[in-house]
């Protein structure tokens, strides 16, 4: 009667054998699967480099790489792609700027000052600024913003100004106020004349800089200041998603264990959480400026597509042309297996390895970040 | 004190944030209404007639007999005014010969062509204004000649615009009268009417996008979107459930997590490339551009996003569910389908709307691998291999290489207008299927 049980229950060990082998195949399978993601990284790079390598074998890298003529549709061509290259730059040059102190301070305050019915309503306005296409912002920049700027660019830029600079000058001056010695803060007329003294001062620095602005004429409503606009708005949703979650991260231990020293909040924020949560913030801010390296709708249609750098290096209000750009832009005229397409597919690889490595840092400051909290 | 200052700092970039939301939102939602609801005039019902056959043929066409005795008087006034100028001498009549073209092109723009004009070739020139909107605008060159001339106050040196009333270019002819006429009577010459064209949607478009919806554009991009997310699903769910539930952490697995990763950050453009240069030069899917390369470069660009929320999805399930699972005697495979698929499938679900919408509205895979400006309507299984109309293509197409920009900017709003509510529709559900997915994983 035993022996019968046993018989039942245990299987033969030809049969554990044959469950063992499909369990491993499926297992197997499935990492072949999963694997689909390497295969198609190692397709993609092996793809755009075939048909790169064409170019640089008939032009070589000294070209590509120094000049700024960039004439692939003359009777003699010229590839030099450096005004491609540093249009790229100025403009996620110019979306950091946008996006950077806005969504770190975002991200920062939202997870350790604001309160939490707040932090309702502005999660879904990060999730529609991410949500909305590429081609939506880009309709914006071209058929609202550039006319707007190309007509009513200095009251645009001098509104901005004022947009910004009286909110800082607040809290500059409120912060200001409060930090005077006791001495000065108890007489109160004297504390108060200072006050006003400093929104006078204030008033008159930010209305000398509008007017300055106010002033100026801009020639063209597609330039690196439009698109550098838009790439930051772009940029933000995934700097203030990321970095929330970096400072998030750091744990209840790091703030009690602050407060309980004495400080501050605001201490407790600028010297424990901000530095702790500095690899996931750099990780933000690193996906947040790829997201604007990679972008090509916006920039395509609100750039201008002018393939020099501008007069002088650092003017914002010229159009530029980028590496995404120029391959969209391109693509359609150029006939294939020419050098003018080949050329197109050797910007696409800088711009491959340009994200790859970009990448590739973030995830080692995201480890490094992980490794020492988890410590 | 620092800690007040945080606080409004706080507010101030949320409400920047708040603010550049609407600023961009309110301005295409406003006038990408317009392109449905809107004021219609007779043109345009004249137009759905002829092409749609909507509306009642006979009404309109006593309503259509009503707006040509309205419009008489404006051409017997043309007509009274040539017939006068043929006994004038002749550089009096030079002088008012290009005046006259002017003016009677105008017209022909508001109106379409007059009566006894034989049939123009384009669409766009046999009927005349079909949104009164346009219709003022249109009204306002037959009234206004523009001039640029230099700044009369001498600030600047550029020419500027200044609008010359025609009436006084043609004072004291036959044609004076005219002017005031057009004026006063261009509702009984138009008809408008407020009208609700919901289709817009799925109506074909005529001669460029002058008339007519966007219905292939928006076709176009649901069978893109749905051709991603067919090949993207099944891998995409494979693959988390490898990795959370079978990988062991090794170097593969994590060489194949920063794989993941990178290909996340790649460029939507390199993945337009790799299309092109795999899908249709190597593999040579299709002959030309096609829906299913398009889609099949669409779902290797979401796979990422489709792993990395399936993955969280599944590690959410409380690992009481598995262990019960394995307690009643379940194999590892029939817990992941009966016990851990099913509990994880709200948060998978909001991991498909939301990258369904991020198909939808991404243009540069698409550029040289599905999209095309203008296409034939095919049927669905012919669809998926030839090229297509797809909404973000034409937006970008109808904005920047359209020949007449302007007159078509309604359209051009209807269809940002569309797809951003065609991806926000997508988020909405993600957020009731996370609403779900909390209500579920709460009660345990």
């Amino acid at each position: 009667m035993n022996n019968q049980i046993d018989q039942k229950l245990t299987m033969s060990q030809r049969k554990i054998k044959m469950e063992k082998f499909i369990n491993f195949c499926g297992e197997k399978f499935l990492l072949c699967i999963t694997a689909l993601s390497l295969i198609t990284l190692l397709f993609i790079f092996f793809f755009i480099i075939k048909d790169a390598l064409p170019f640089f074998q008939d032009q070589g890298f000294k070209e590509f790489f120094t000049s700024t003529h960039w004439y692939p549709s003359a009777a003699e061509p010229e590839y030099g792609a450096v005004s491609i290259f540093y249009g790229t730059f100025m403009v996620t040059l110019g979306s950091a700027v946008f996006a950077v102190p806005l969504g770190i301070t975002a991200a920062v305050c939202l997870s350790d000052v604001l309160p939490f019915k707040l932090r309702q309503f502005v999660k879904p306005i990060i999730e529609l600024l991410a949500a909305i296409p590429s081609v939506a912002y880009g309709f914006f920049a071209l058929v609202i913003l550039a006319p707007l700027m190309q007509n009513h660019g200095g009251l645009l830029l001098s509104s901005m100004i004022w947009l910004i600079m009286v909110p800082t000058a607040g809290i500059i001056l409120y912060v200001g106020y409060f930090s005077l010695p006791d001495k000065i803060l108890h007489k109160k007329p004297l504390a108060l004349s200072l006050g006003l003294v400093g929104i006078a001062i204030a008033f008159f620095i930010i209305k000398a800089i509008a007017d300055k602005l106010y002033g100026i004429q801009i020639d063209s409503g597609t330039n690196t200041l439009n698109v550098s606009l838009i790439l930051g708005i772009m940029a933000l949703p995934t700097i203030v998603s990321v970095a929330e979650d970096a400072v998030q991260a750091c744990g209840r231990e790091l703030r009690e264990g602050s407060y309980a020293l004495g400080a501050t909040r605001a201490e407790t924020m600028v010297k424990t959480i901000i530095p702790a949560a500095s690899g996931g913030i750099m990780a933000a801010i690193i996906l947040g400026v790829m997201r604007a390296v990679g972008e090509t709708m916006v920039v395509w249609m609100a750039s201008g597509n002018t393939g020099r750098i501008p007069e002088p290096w650092y003017n914002v209000l010229s159009p530029v042309r980028t590496m995404t750009a120029s391959i969209a832009g391109d693509m359609g005229e150029a006939a294939r297996n020419t050098n003018r397409y080949h050329v197109l597919f050797a910007l696409a690889l800088t711009l491959l390895v340009l994200t790859f490595v970009i990448n590739l840092i973030s995830q080692y400051v995201v480890n490094r970040q992980r490794k020492k909290l988890g410590k | 004190m620092l800690d007040h200052s945080f606080t409004g700092m706080g507010f101030i970039s949320v409400g920047l944030m708040g603010v550049v939301l609407l600023v961009i939102l309110l301005p295409i939602v406003y006038r990408g209404a317009q392109a449905y609801i809107f004021t219609e005039t007779i043109e345009h019902r004249r137009f759905q007639n002829e092409k749609f056959q909507r509306g009642d043929a006979q009404e309109l066409a006593e309503e259509y007999r009503a707006v040509k005795a309205a419009r008489l008087p404006v051409y017997e006034a043309i007509e009274k005014f040539e017939a006068k100028k043929r006994e004038w001498p002749k550089d009096k009549k030079r002088e008012f010969r290009s005046e006259l073209k002017a003016v009677k092109k105008a017209l022909h723009h508001l109106l379409g062509p007059a009566p006894g004009e034989k049939t123009p070739v384009l669409m766009r020139q046999q009927f005349g204004q079909t949104r009164w909107d346009r219709a003022q605008v249109k009204l306002h060159e037959v009234l206004y000649r523009e001039d640029w001339v230099e700044d009369p106050t001498g600030q600047t040196k550029e020419l500027v615009q200044v609008f010359v009333p025609r009436v006084d270019l043609f004072k004291g002819t036959e044609l004076e009268p005219m002017f005031e006429y057009t004026e006063k009577n261009v509702e009984l010459m138009l008809r408008p009417k407020l009208t609700f064209y919901w289709q817009f949607l799925i109506d074909r478009s005529y001669d460029a996008h002058f008339f007519g919806g966007i219905g292939p554009e928006v076709r176009g991009t649901l069978l893109l979107t749905l051709g991603a997310i067919v090949f993207a699903i099944p891998f995409g769910i494979i693959a988390a459930i490898y990795l959370c539930e079978y990988a062991k952490p090794s170097k593969t697995v994590h060489v194949l997590r920063s794989c993941i990763n990178t290909l996340a950050g790649v460029p939507s453009i390199v993945f337009g490339l790799f299309g092109l240069a795999f899908f249709l030069n190597t593999l040579k899917l299709t002959e030309s551009k096609s829906v299913l390369a398009g889609s099949m470069t669409l779902s290797l660009m979401i796979l990422p996003t489709i792993i990395r929320a399936s993955e969280e999805a599944i590690m959410a399930v409380p690992f009481a569910y598995k262990e019960a699972s394995m307690g009643l005697g379940a194999g590892k495979w029939r817990t992941i389908c009966k016990v851990i698929l099913p509990a994880a499938l709200p948060g998978i679900l909001t991991g498909i709307v939301l990258s369904m919408g991020r198909a939808a509205g991404e243009t540069a895979p698409i550029i040289f691998t599905a999209a095309v400006s203008v296409g034939d309507k095919l049927p669905l299984t012919e669809a998926f291999f030839a090229p297509s109309q797809a909404l973000p293509w034409n937006i970008y197409n109808l904005c920047s290489e359209h020949e007449a920009v302007d007159s078509i900017r309604h359209v051009q709003y209807g269809m940002v207008f569309t797809l951003i509510a065609m991806v926000l529709l997508l988020n909405m559900l993600a957020i009731v299927f996370r609403a779900r997915l909390h209500s579920k994983t709460k009660g345990v």
